[in-house]
């Protein structure tokens, strides 16, 4: 299979209510862990708050999900990794981190510009009892590794198992949809493969609406959004003299 | 019992003076106190994890990577005056030449305890060599300064053996007389390692292209602050120097060299320091004016937060690079021990500055529109490992100094180690 | 023996004195061979195995995954439940999208609902006061107070078989049954009192308004059946300058829903019976609506200064709540203020208004008021852990999580997450009637039995649950109308018997009832009610509370910035 997975996030849906980030938390076998912060926990799928910086009844408020953008070009993450433990997956455009050939030295961390990787700062830990609820299909991560959104890859290996057994080549897209598309109850997260012409999403792509965080870094990042608030579609550009604010940290 | 009492001067070089043995560990004593809770403080971060620093998800290099950079910056006047004696033959420095290598040795050998800390999983330290990836600053850090480490220590252990006691065993003597001839072969080896390591340690933040703070455009694979960084350390290297032997000589009140060489190392040092400032004026006009606003940041963005303004820029460039420069290579200031000390000091704390700025501002500073400017203090357990590593540099040269004939060896019969 | 040997051998070989140099060399030598050997490199490599594996590292189950379709039940919104079950655990919930009203869509705290069966404050033990007790003793005193004098029954989900149990139980009893009503079921009094339609039995008919106007109604966050909203304003041209659907949120600060809403009418807080009121009048003096009587006596001046807004900026928002109609009002709660205005925009009995969708359901009973006199309160574990009653009696609580600082007398582990059958009645504010079951998928881990189960225990002439889903569903069966949304949308005709209506139903189908569009009704108002008392603005992802979070909501409010943290008035 040959495949450029991206997504197309429709700001304007987003409500912010936090659906995405809870499933893909649920999928993922995310820990959470009552003395992680905003700085220090495991938010691979990060809802963000953002406005147009007026007060009163002209502010507008709305919601942009951050998370691994895998960049296609120059991917500043792969280039870094002093020992291969991140790549992007030549097949499907996934930018894969092996947890378990992490070392843990963060330089990736550093090098992301969407600050979507996340360290395991303690040990992974559920209340007792609670690991019976984990996702049979993601192995944990342990503590002094890396991890970010691998666009629930998980669920590509079982579409590709199920394709197997079938005997096709080729995945049904219905087979493999990311938890935070499937949660997402305005539908604002279309999914989909931007390398074929014919996919929605990479029709959505190329819409005027549509834009790209940071895009002039060049890293081709494989996340868009849209709106059709010119406020929102200001925040591709990193001097936007449009005010904004800060939800963590 | 007084006869009893402990005393190590057989160990002692033949000639030398050295105080009591109990006045040399009552000045050890505090070291060892510090270097125990650094010890302590890492292991707590090696048993329960890197939680035990201030770091997080966006600080995830803090004051450790900083020192790092620093220590092995300020370092590099161990193979920087390798260098200059074996390659440019430059002999007249060979009496510092053994102090450069203990303090190159303890920087590095520190710096590489700290990085073992500093990875949140250390028992696959090795992955990198088992699994290299090339296109990375990092791998190649981690094989030139695990080499060059390497060749510290095949140059420290001719020292060691030069040990009075040591000496005795024949074997010992054959193996230092065999490895001594080695040495300038691994001077040759050393620089080149050391050539790319500093380069490579600049390239670690220069190749960000996530970061357009401290990116830069370059030269083939390699960022401008690749080039800098080599320039930065070998300038700031011999003013290192400087401060070590001034303030051993202060320590143990001898004269240990002569006033001529402060002079030729401060010149060496403010010569490096003026190209230096001179390229790195260049590199940071290019960044502002064509590498960052083409990355679609304007770089009045990066000094608008309280604290990191331009005047950072300017203490950077001018204030501790183009002035120390000047006062090293004057002859009237170099002349004078107190402004040549300060110029000294000055350079140190420019190239020092250089690495925090690259190091903490970079990633202090917001890339996304609605990201913040965020601040990080480190905690106790940061401070206390590095502070360990100070105390174990402070322990090692002590005893290097009073037990191996690092300045100048008794005439003799081994006039092949000392002299000529 | 051995050793008398060696000694022999070295003494024999005397001549082969053993040097430092030997020694040094040996090992050297050994060092060199171990390498050769596959040990180091067997280290090596399990060094990195290890490290991925510390035996501290928890590990998810093993076993083939099997998806169930069927229900939350954490909450009376009912919303169709995709769970993903490995070794007879559930390890995966998502929504179904085959459900008529939620579509897929869930509030964000369901997606981690399956962890909560583990969660450390689960109730695991029958508590008498501080002390630990026995179902047996706690069944015993139960049996002795419902005998000395009248029980309360105090259910927080009406409609269900349970709540059935928990009703006939009341009446055989003596005593009574009181329903703790979500708010969305609140705002239904007004209109229950003003027309005799009971509250459970009216609805929104919100897919056939074009204009939405919410009186601080987080109707965008967690209100009513979530994914009902949410994909109806999504899909209604959300962020659009001009929507099909328009969403006026009045609200005092910029909620979610004002944050996301075609406009924000930003109010003083708890101005919104006020506005109302100034509301209707403007809509009266413009002639926007048919003329009314009776009129508020708050004239348009007072209502704009309680409010904070102009006598203009309300005239211009009467404008805009008729400009694209039909028009609906939604209130937070049960304000007649804000109710009166849906008389007055006719959206009662209307297309896109206020709709019956069912005759024959029994008016629910606000346990609000006082109890009365009672011997004994029985509280099912639906009950929001914050309700505690006011009154002198023995309180029998059941509840699966252990919300802390009960008065409860007795507490008694309730069944969790997907642990005990029960069927689902239509969600408050549906515009149509529905009906699911959702079997206990999961088994327990501790002894648990639901308020219904205890009291079949305590009396076998009750019907249990069981057996009244059963005779509902043949109900159902028996008027032969709807639709059964399953793997496919069949109509209730095409379904061959009620055996197989009824094995649909039970894997996890939903019945639904046409929506009833227009059956306008009589509604009198004798007068404009009265302003009531403010009321506070409290809702988190749900309007519904839960007793305790997953654990992992506290990526939403302590791992990032995105919600507060949730707060207990306990």
């Amino acid at each position: 299979m040959s495949a450029r997975y991206g997504m197309v996030i429709d700001v304007d849906r987003c409500t912010g209510c936090g659906a995405c980030m809870m499933a893909c938390a649920a999928e993922n076998n995310v820990p959470a862990l009552p003395q992680a912060t905003a700085r220090t926990g495991l938010t691979p799928l990060l809802v963000r708050k953002v406005s147009n910086g007026n007060n009163g009844e002209t502010r507008r408020e709305a919601f942009i999900p951050i998370m691994c953008m895998h960049c296609e070009h120059d991917t500043p993450c792969v280039k870094v990794c002093p020992q291969q433990a991140v790549e992007v997956d030549e097949a499907t455009g996934i930018v894969m981190q092996m947890a378990q050939r992490c070392l843990g030295c963060r330089y990736c961390m550093t090098a992301c510009p969407y600050h979507a990787r996340y360290f395991n700062w303690w040990d992974p830990a559920w209340p007792p009892g609670m690991e019976k609820s984990l996702n049979p299909g993601v192995a944990v991560r342990m503590r002094g590794v890396v991890e970010k959104c691998n666009l629930c890859h998980a669920r590509l290996h079982s579409a590709k198992e199920k394709a197997a057994v079938a005997g096709k080549r080729e995945i049904d897209p219905a087979d493999y949809v990311p938890a935070c598309v499937e949660a997402c109850s305005t539908n604002a997260i279309h999914f989909g493969d931007l390398g074929d012409a014919n996919d929605p999403v990479s029709k959505e792509a190329h819409s005027p609406q549509a834009f790209r965080l940071l895009a002039r870094l060049g890293t081709e990042p494989k996340l868009y959004y849209k709106s059709n608030e010119a406020w929102v579609r200001a925040l591709a550009e990193p001097n936007s003299p449009q005010a904004s604010e800060v939800q963590r940290g | 019992m007084a006869s009893t009492v402990l005393t190590d001067a057989r160990w002692i070089t033949r000639g030398a003076e050295r105080i009591s043995l109990s006045r040399f560990l009552l000045w050890l004593s505090p070291w060892a106190v510090l270097l125990a809770v650094g010890v302590y403080a890492a292991a707590l971060c090696l048993f329960y994890g890197l939680n035990q620093t201030n770091m997080d998800n966006r600080f995830a290099f803090g004051l450790w990577i900083f020192l790092d950079l620093g220590i092995i910056a300020l370092g590099a006047g161990a193979f920087f005056t390798g260098f200059l004696v074996y390659i440019l033959k430059r002999v007249e420095l060979k009496p510092i030449l053994n102090t450069a290598v203990v303090v190159g040795f303890i920087c590095y050998s520190g710096a590489v305890a700290i990085l073992m800390i500093d990875v949140g999983q250390p028992l696959r330290a090795w992955f990198t060599f088992w699994h290299p990836n090339t296109h990375s600053m990092l791998t190649e850090v981690t094989f030139c300064i695990s080499c060059y480490l390497l060749v510290l220590s095949l140059e420290y252990i001719p020292i060691l053996l030069r040990n009075r006691q040591l000496r005795r065993l024949p074997s010992f003597l054959v193996f230092e007389h065999q490895l001594h001839k080695l040495v300038p072969v691994l001077a040759a080896v050393g620089t080149l390692l050391s050539f790319f390591h500093q380069g490579s340690l600049g390239g670690l933040y220069g190749v960000l292209r996530g970061r357009p703070f401290a990116f830069r455009d370059g030269f083939l694979i390699w960022p401008s602050t690749f080039f800098l960084f080599i320039l930065s350390a070998i300038a700031s290297g011999p003013s290192f120097l400087v401060l070590i032997i001034a303030t051993v000589e202060k320590v143990t009140g001898r004269k240990l060299v002569p006033q001529e060489l402060y002079r030729r190392l401060a010149f060496i040092s403010g010569v490096l320091l003026a190209i230096y400032v001179a390229v790195k004026c260049i590199d940071t006009l290019v960044w502002l004016n064509y590498t960052s606003p083409a990355a679609g940041f304007a770089p009045w963005q990066y000094y608008q937060h309280k604290g990191f303004g331009t005047p950072i820029l300017f203490a950077e460039i001018i204030l501790l690079g183009l002035l120390p420069a000047f006062l090293l290579t004057f002859r009237k200031t170099a002349a004078s021990k107190p402004w040549l000390l300060t110029a000294a000091a000055m350079a140190c704390a420019g190239v020092l500055l250089n690495r925090f700025v690259l190091t903490v501002q970079t990633l202090a500073l917001p890339t996304l529109p609605f990201d913040d400017f965020l601040q990080y203090t480190p905690s106790w357990q940061e401070v206390a490992s590095f502070a360990g590593v100070i105390a174990y540099g402070v322990i090692v040269y002590s005893l290097s100094y009073r037990y191996l004939p690092l300045f100048a060896a008794p005439k003799g019969r081994d006039s092949h180690v000392s002299g000529n | 023996m051995w050793k008398s040997v060696a000694w022999d051998a070295i003494n024999e070989g005397k001549a082969m004195k053993v040097t430092r140099r030997d020694l040094l060399v040996w090992g050297a030598g050994a060092a060199a061979g171990l390498l050769a050997t596959p040990v180091p490199w067997k280290v090596l490599d399990d060094v990195s195995i290890w490290s991925q594996n510390w035996p501290w590292i928890p590990q998810p189950t093993r076993g083939p995954v099997e998806v169930k379709q069927s229900f939350c039940t954490l909450c009376p919104k009912a919303c169709g439940l995709r769970v993903r079950m490995a070794n007879g655990w559930a390890v995966g919930v998502a929504g179904s999208s085959t459900h008529p009203i939620s579509r897929g869509a869930l509030c964000p705290l369901a997606f981690a609902a399956h962890q909560l069966n583990w969660h450390p404050q689960r109730l695991r033990n029958v508590r008498h006061g501080s002390s630990l007790s026995t179902w047996a003793e706690a069944q015993s005193a139960f049996a002795k107070a419902s005998k000395e004098g009248p029980v309360v029954v105090i259910d927080g989900y009406s409609g269900r078989a349970a709540s059935s149990v928990l009703e006939t139980f009341a009446g055989k009893q003596g005593g009574s049954y009181r329903v703790v009503a979500t708010p969305e079921l609140r705002a239904f009094t007004p209109y229950e009192q003003w027309t005799g339609i009971p509250a459970a039995s009216l609805g929104y008919d919100f897919e056939n308004a074009r204009t939405i106007v919410s009186f601080g109604a987080p109707l965008l966050d967690g209100w009513g059946t979530p994914g009902r909203l949410t994909r109806l304003w999504a899909e209604s041209g959300a962020g659009l300058s001009d929507p099909q659907l328009r969403l006026i949120q009045i609200d005092s600060s910029l909620s979610r829903t004002a944050a996301r809403a075609w406009q924000w009418i930003e109010i003083r807080e708890g101005s919104e019976s006020a506005l109302a009121s100034g509301l209707a009048g403007a809509l009266l003096e413009q002639n926007l609506v048919p003329a009314h009587s009776p009129v508020p006596s708050m004239t348009l001046a007072e209502s704009s200064a309680q409010a904070g807004l102009s006598v203009e900026r309300i005239r211009e928002l009467a404008r805009l709540v008729v400009a694209k109609t039909p028009a609906l009002v939604v209130a937070r709660d049960d304000d007649p203020a804000i109710a009166a205005l849906n008389v007055l925009l006719g959206s009662l009995g209307n297309r896109g208004g206020i709709v019956p969708h069912s005759e024959g359901v029994k008016p629910y009973v606000a346990a609000e008021s006082a109890i009365g006199n009672a011997r004994a309160v029985l509280i099912d574990a639906s009950v929001p852990w914050e309700f505690v009653p006011q009154v002198e009696a023995e309180i029998f609580r059941f509840a699966a999580w252990d919300g802390g600082a009960t008065k409860a007398d007795w507490l008694l582990p309730a069944p969790g997450f997907l642990e005990d059958l029960t069927d689902l009645p239509t969600a408050p504010g549906c515009s149509a009637q529905t009906y699911g079951v959702a079997p206990a998928l999961v088994k327990a881990t501790i002894e648990v039995q639901s308020a219904a189960q205890f009291l079949c225990s305590l009396d076998a002439s009750l019907p249990t649950t069981a057996k009244i889903i059963d005779s509902r569903c043949e109900d159902l069966f028996r008027r032969r109308e709807g639709n059964l949304y399953g793997q496919q949308i069949a109509a209730i005709d095409k379904v061959s018997s009620v055996q197989s209506f009824k094995e649909q139903l039970w894997k996890g189908a939903v019945w639904a009832g046409e929506a009833s569009l227009s059956k306008a009704f009589a509604c009198h108002l004798k007068e404009w009610p009265a302003q009531t008392r403010p009321v506070s603005a409290e809702t988190w992802a749900t309007q519904w509370k839960p007793v305790v979070m997953p654990p992992l909501a506290s990526k939403l409010y302590q791992e990032s910035g995105l919600r507060e943290p949730p707060r207990r008035n306990a």
